[in-house]
């Protein structure tokens, strides 16, 4: 009796097991149908944050999702997940496993991950959405160090390039690294020969920095202006083609005759094959979120810059910047 | 210094919404504490996106609470059932678990309590008076001192296991091991990641922790049912310490205080360095040395009051620096310039308000988790009354819950069980766990900092003579590898006399 009862309930279990199976299979097709029919968004939008909840891509992703919201174009719930490792390739693994309705944020690590072969990602394996935000990069060196302006700075490199130690972060390879390097080449210094030491964050570059335990360091805007405006660190030059509105008294590489004009630009991707209907709902979502005044205090609160850009542009900057850091790697005797 | 922007402070810290605040985090906190893996980062984290919307006063008001909270929280879990919840509340096993097996668990976890606040109240009083001369010489750690610090650390920590030092060496290097996984920062090169993506940045060593306490202690009783402590767990004692457990707690409390103070005003090092430091130090000075390991009630309250003052010191480089000196503080500074705050030199001249205001609240704060958490004793305790065919599921699921908010991958879960293996082995030969997860705590910043040396100084002596400060600590890690040498010695001569 016994053995019957389990049998009884096996063939059961058996049933409601093929059932889910079903239903799962069935949720799955329409979800697939819908994609192509043209009815979008039909559910939540994800935006994927390939860091830590805190660090860059978050707060991006973060403002991202409340500028939309304030904006009201979007009618579905937006969401923030944050998927971080491996430089954003866990979090860009994961995009290409989810349809149209997920996003993720991205930055040069996209297109520098492959040439430097951590990675076989490139930006061609998904759909480019938009260019969002740029934050400029500096060059800083302690007040009272001596080092006073980037002519100077460079003229003691070209002489001794193992005179100064350049803390970098958060890896060799980074737009912060990269930068220097372009700055270094232009002015005539072997990028190779130069000491770099790596800190795994802005804020141990400037512990670093103030206690003179590195003599210059190329690190983000944002990460300097605090200790910039105290009056601690001289900023030697940035990475901006012109003086920014907020910061007047930097000089930029150019008019100091160094032909570097570098953006560490974040923008916006979707996962592979979104047909031409989504991207364009994209560009509209996202071309009016940029407008909103949320949008514009967030990139004021972490002194970044608007840099957008629609789906095309940005499909044709990406190609562009590319082949640029195929360049700068190459100078810089990283690839192996 | 100006008593009235500390009265305003005080006043603006008493308005209702901000004590709700300062509640609600508080609470918030020592739930958060309590959970395996929960740390406060992830506390704070979460609550980034409530915050946008808030004063930032009330905003940091709620993560200093959460963060401070947690730590009060942290050490529950040790008390009760030997699961440290993250790394500075590991210390609190050693002392407050042997307490508990004695039937004294409510009282390890009233005088725990106790001990914190006092730690939290003298470093708030550190923070007054020291906190930018302090921010400015933690400026003179670099490389050299670094290393020395962490060489100091390990080497403190490996003679703690003591008659088994070998076994510690061991561990440690094990735990050195685990700690190059990943990208290697000055090389760029990719070591032992196996080619997932996920192990770049290395192994989070509270995956590790609670693997090999919580899994490992599951998976041991678990083999070992005639060793079941149902008989211990029976008498959970009074709530409240005795008299003479407060005599024997207040030196080491007040000893151990300005030792957590110092080093979390040290960018990097942290709660756990600090509780362990506070530990060995009081286990070398404590006339009961024997009695430490088995219950003494001066191991718990070292430890405990390290970690609340460290929290408070931690505050200090990412308030008057910005630069943050913990996981949590750096997601702390996060919040605050997404709402418009930029913590820096600048803070306290243009914002002094917000200083005292926050200074207040954690005063406050401390008063009110001291109420919250001997309040709960009695509830925390019927943990013990639960049987383990209960409490072991509950334990196994909130340990791999707290694994995935961790790194948000399946693949931690592959590293528990591994490390909770690693764990069971451990306890079966009696292998002392700590000096591995310490190794694995600040292995990669101890190598990244000796590779960084190696750049700045020409020779491996001059790191050695660097500067005053590298000069201390290798005599302190001279003289605590030295250490049981010097007692044995000792030993030997009093018994021959």
């Amino acid at each position: 009796m016994l053995k019957a009862f389990t049998y009884k309930w096996g063939v059961k279990m058996k049933r409601i097991f093929l059932l889910l199976i079903g239903c799962i299979i069935l949720t799955g097709c329409l979800g697939k149908a819908s994609g192509d029919s043209g009815a979008f968004p039909v559910k939540n939008i994800e935006i994927i944050a390939p860091a830590s909840p805190g660090g860059g891509w978050d707060r991006t992703a973060r403002s991202a999702q409340r500028a939309m919201n304030a904006d009201g174009s979007v009618d579905q719930d937006i969401t923030v997940i944050n998927k971080p490792g491996g430089g954003g390739e866990v979090g860009w693994q994961y995009l290409m496993q989810q349809d149209s309705h997920a996003v993720a944020l991205n930055s040069s690590l996209l297109t520098t991950g492959a040439i430097l072969g951590q990675t076989e990602l490139t930006y061609k394996d998904f759909t480019p959405l938009a260019m969002l935000s740029t934050e400029w990069l500096a060059v800083a060196s302690k007040a009272g160090s001596g080092i006073d302006d980037a002519n100077q700075l460079m003229d003691q490199l070209r002489e001794d390039p193992k005179s100064l130690v350049i803390g970098v972060s958060p890896s060799l390879g980074s737009g912060n690294h990269l930068s220097f390097v372009q700055a270094a080449v232009e002015s005539g210094v072997d990028p190779t020969e130069l000491q770099f030491l790596v800190y795994s964050s802005g804020g141990d570059i400037m512990n670093a920095l103030l206690g003179g335990h590195i003599d210059i360091t190329s690190n983000s805007l944002s990460d300097l202006s605090e200790q910039y405006e105290a009056g601690e660190v001289d900023i030697l030059a940035i990475t901006a083609p012109e003086r920014l509105d907020s910061f007047p008294n930097i000089p930029t590489w150019k008019e100091q005759g160094v032909d570097v004009e570098f953006p560490h630009w974040r923008g916006i991707m979707g996962p592979p094959g979104m047909s031409e209907n989504e991207i364009a709902k994209w560009d509209e979502y996202l071309s009016s979120m940029v407008k909103t005044e949320e949008w514009q205090t967030d990139l004021d609160n972490n002194d970044l810059d608007n840099f957008y850009m629609d789906s095309k542009e940005t499909l044709a900057f990406l190609e562009k910047q590319h082949d640029f850091f195929k360049d700068i790697v190459r100078e810089s005797g990283l690839t192996p | 210094m100006d008593t009235s922007v500390i009265l305003d402070g005080l006043w603006t810290a008493l308005q209702p919404a901000n004590l709700l605040w300062l509640l609600l985090g508080a609470a918030l906190g020592t739930i958060v504490g309590i959970l395996p893996g929960l740390g406060a980062a992830t506390g704070v984290a979460v609550l980034i996106p409530l915050t946008f919307g808030m004063e930032p006063v009330s905003a940091l008001i709620l993560m200093a609470a959460i963060y401070y909270g947690a730590l009060f929280g942290g050490s529950r879990s040790s008390i009760l059932i030997n699961t440290p919840g993250d790394g500075s509340s590991i210390a609190a096993t050693f002392d407050g678990y042997p307490m508990t097996k004695k039937g004294m668990a409510g009282q390890a976890m009233s005088i725990a309590a106790m001990a914190s606040l006092i730690g939290g109240v003298m470093a708030i009083f550190g923070f007054i008076f020291l906190a930018i001369p302090l921010a400015k010489f933690a400026l003179n750690f670099g490389p050299a001192e670094f290393l020395l610090l962490f060489l100091f650390a390990l080497s403190a920590v490996v003679t703690l296991s003591q008659g088994n030092t070998i076994k510690g060496f061991l561990t440690m290097f094990l735990g050195l091991g685990i700690s190059t996984i990943g990208v290697d920062l000055q090389s760029g090169v990719h070591r032992f990641t196996l080619g997932l993506p996920h192990l770049t940045d290395g192994i989070n060593f509270i995956v590790i922790i609670i693997g090999i306490y919580a899994i490992g202690e599951v998976l041991y009783n678990l083999l070992k049912p005639q060793h079941s402590n149902k008989s211990d767990n029976e008498a959970i004692g009074s709530k409240w310490f005795t008299k003479e457990q407060w005599k024997r707690s207040l030196g080491p409390i007040l000893r151990s205080g300005p030792i957590g103070f110092f080093l979390g005003v040290l960018p990097g090092s942290g709660g756990t360095i600090a509780s362990l430091l506070a530990y060995s130090t009081e286990k070398q000075v404590s006339k009961r040395k024997d009695e430490f390991g088995k219950g003494a009630v001066e191991g718990l309250v070292a430890p405990e009051s390290a970690n609340s003052s460290a929290a408070v010191g931690s505050m200090i480089p990412m308030l008057t620096m910005g630069i943050p000196g913990s996981g949590t503080t750096a997601v702390m500074l996060g919040a605050l310039v997404m709402i418009g705050v930029t913590p820096g030199p600048l803070l306290f001249e243009n914002r002094p308000d917000m200083v005292w205001t926050l200074i207040n609240s954690m005063f406050i704060g401390n008063l009110i988790l001291v109420i919250i958490n001997i309040l709960m004793v009695g509830m925390l305790v019927k943990v013990l009354k639960t049987p383990p065919n209960v409490l072991y599921p509950i334990v196994l699921i909130l340990s791999f819950l707290g694994a995935y908010t961790l790194g948000y991958s399946t693949i931690d879960f592959y590293i528990l069980i591994i490390a909770g293996v690693i764990g069971l082995f451990m306890r079966m030969l009696n292998y002392p766990v700590v000096p591995l997860i310490l190794a694995l705590i600040v292995g990669g910043d101890m190598e990244q900092n000796f590779q960084r040396a190696m750049v700045v100084y020409d020779s491996p002596a001059a790191v050695l003579f660097a500067s005053p400060i590298t000069i201390v600590l290798a005599i302190l890690t001279l003289l605590s590898l030295c250490y049981p040498l010097i007692t044995k010695v000792f030993r030997r001569r009093k018994a021959v006399n």
